[in-house]
């Protein structure tokens, strides 16, 4: 009796050491109460080493729940994981709404230029429709080039573009065997696909962080270790990189419905911009794409498309004008103008109220541009800081074709040579 | 020479003894530690902001810990939340107004909208004086 006494004495002072060792190691927690939510958080226990997303994402203010989901009180790994939506990217387009939406954040109005939800999963770059529509059409599945189905259902009911709704694009419910091939092997580049490689030159998110978190280094010297598991980082300063960890990564052979990576492995700029088959101006390589591009050709606008060339439209002569049209500006008097929201997100100038920019063909601002003084005008890099100047075409000696302002009629004379 | 020898019997109740008197002060140490948990505080609604007098006329103090501004102006002290109306970041304060560096409102120097996306001002918030003469400023 007295044996299992002891026994059962050590048992229990063994149980308690076994408690005491357990809580001397178990995570210290970390509160933090955001300003938005006002609810107790105790993510930053384990993730306190972590950047901060971004400036306009401070953690004190937004916490990390209001985004990722998760369990907020725990300090079990695995259950504080549990309910996290969209893994490590909540921007995935399957848990947006939940992580990113809101009329104050991401799904609000375009009036109050908040739409980034709806004009993001309804632009061409996450449908994938043109693709669709081309290839269904080359292959006798359907007799316009219309878009019928994207690579998800999405519905717009005030679709301005004449497009209300897609099917789901189901590649086993074609007949032709290279369809089916197509949809095995080509949807891969639209903003719900996953990456075709781990880490590398054409590692990224999904989703919105598909281009807002760049897990791409603009040094091509060494190798990218900025990985998508890696990278926690929201910007709008996006670098060409990033934009070609999709548009520049090799192309497919439309015979065999395989994709054919680039192979060639360029350490300037120059030669990593284009691939070798393409012309380019200056401008166009020194540049960074968003540089031109505006919000609604990269993002959309709102509206479902067959085509990226119903929503790409500028041109050079954009920037240029004409022989006989000065570019189109507009000076700035309301200070709730669009051009100050954006430069505030990306404060790479300075726009004052009386500022005269470059405005595009369908009014929209290309804020980081200014008319000088002396009718020439500056451009700076959204992503470098860089200063670019330059002269309308008006009074040059250029000796375009004012019929034809595509940018491979620009290319005629004003190619790069490499 | 004596040997003094322990008996089976006296050496188990040692060991039962000094087991049971570990497990007791290690037992004793978790309910103390359970007992003296303190959950973390609500935040306050109330900042002593110390003496009135320690604030010179005409100054403009930021204050982290609320965060806000307290102005002393020749009619007295006026404070303005430094809590953007728009998502609740802390707004910078500079000498024409305010600045969110979050998303970009701007705000006059007396807290009103210049530019969104923020739509209401910045909250204005109440000062008071006590009969020693110190300065009590309330958040609601």
């Amino acid at each position: 009796m007295r044996r299992l006494i002891v026994i059962a004495s050590a048992l229990l002072l063994l149980t308690l050491l076994g408690i005491a060792w357990q809580e001397a190691h178990r995570v210290k927690p970390v509160a933090l109460t955001p300003t938005l939510t006002g609810k107790v958080e105790y993510c930053l226990s384990c993730h306190g080493d972590l950047a901060q997303i971004s400036k306009s994402h401070p953690v004190q203010t937004f916490g990390c729940v209001i985004c990722h989901g998760g369990e907020p009180l725990a300090l079990d790994k695995n259950l504080a994981h549990s309910t996290l939506r969209g893994g490590a990217n909540p921007s995935d387009f399957s848990v947006v709404q939940a992580s990113c939406g809101g009329s104050n954040c991401h799904s609000g109005t375009p009036e109050s230029y908040s739409d980034h939800i709806q004009r993001a999963t309804t632009s061409i770059q996450a449908t994938y429709a043109g693709a669709i529509a081309v290839m269904r059409y080359a292959y006798g599945a359907q007799s316009g080039k219309g878009a019928l189905f994207g690579v998800n259902a999405v519905q717009d009911s005030a679709s301005t573009s004449g497009i209300t709704s897609l099917g789901a694009f189901d590649p086993a419910a074609e007949t032709n065997p290279q369809l089916q091939l197509f949809g095995q092997n080509c949807l891969t580049c639209h903003l719900s696909a996953q990456p075709m490689q781990n880490g590398g030159r054409y590692d990224h998110f999904t989703g919105c962080a598909a281009c807002h978190t760049p897990t791409q280094s603009t040094d091509l010297t060494s190798v990218n270790t900025r990985t998508a598991t890696s990278v926690h980082e929201l910007t709008t300063a996006i670098s060409y990189t990033q934009c070609d960890t999709c548009h520049n990564r090799g192309n497919y052979d439309l015979r065999t419905m395989t994709f054919i990576p680039r192979t060639d492995q360029p350490t300037d700029r120059l030669h990593d911009y284009y691939q070798p088959i393409g012309q380019f101006t200056t401008c166009e390589v020194a540049l960074d794409c968003i540089d031109c591009h505006t919000r609604t050709e990269a993002m959309g606008d709102g509206s479902l498309y067959g085509s990226k060339y119903d929503i790409q439209y500028i041109q050079c002569q954009t920037c240029h004008g004409t022989l006989t049209q000065l570019p189109q500006t507009k000076t700035l008097t309301d200070p709730n103008d669009l051009a100050f929201r954006l430069a505030g997100l990306n404060p790479v100038v300075n726009l004052q109220l009386g500022d005269t920019i470059l405005v595009t063909s369908k009014g929209e601002p290309l804020w980081n541009t200014k008319v000088l003084p002396d009718g020439t005008y500056e451009l700076v890099g959204k992503a470098t800081g860089q200063v670019f100047k330059f002269k309308p075409v008006m009074g040059s000696g250029c000796q375009q074709d004012p019929n034809d302002q595509s940018s491979a009629s620009c290319h005629k004379c004003h190619s790069v040579q490499r | 020479m004596s040997e003094s020898k322990l008996s089976r019997r006296d050496f188990l109740k040692l060991v039962r003894t000094a087991l049971l008197t570990a497990s007791g002060v290690i037992g004793l140490g978790g309910l103390l530690r359970f007992l003296s948990y303190q959950s973390q505080p609500a935040a306050p609604d109330e900042f002593d902001l110390g003496l009135a007098s320690d604030y010179a006329p005409g100054s403009r103090t930021v204050l982290p810990q609320v965060p806000a501004l307290l102005v002393r102006s020749e009619t007295g002290f006026t404070a303005i939340s430094l809590v953007c109306t728009h998502l609740g970041c802390t707004v910078e304060s500079g000498p024409d107004g305010f600045a969110c560096p979050c998303h970009g409102s701007r705000f006059d120097a007396k807290g009103n909208v210049i530019r969104g996306p923020a739509a209401k001002p910045l909250a204005q918030l109440r000062v008071q004086a006590t009969p020693d003469g110190r300065l009590h400023l309330f958040v609601h």
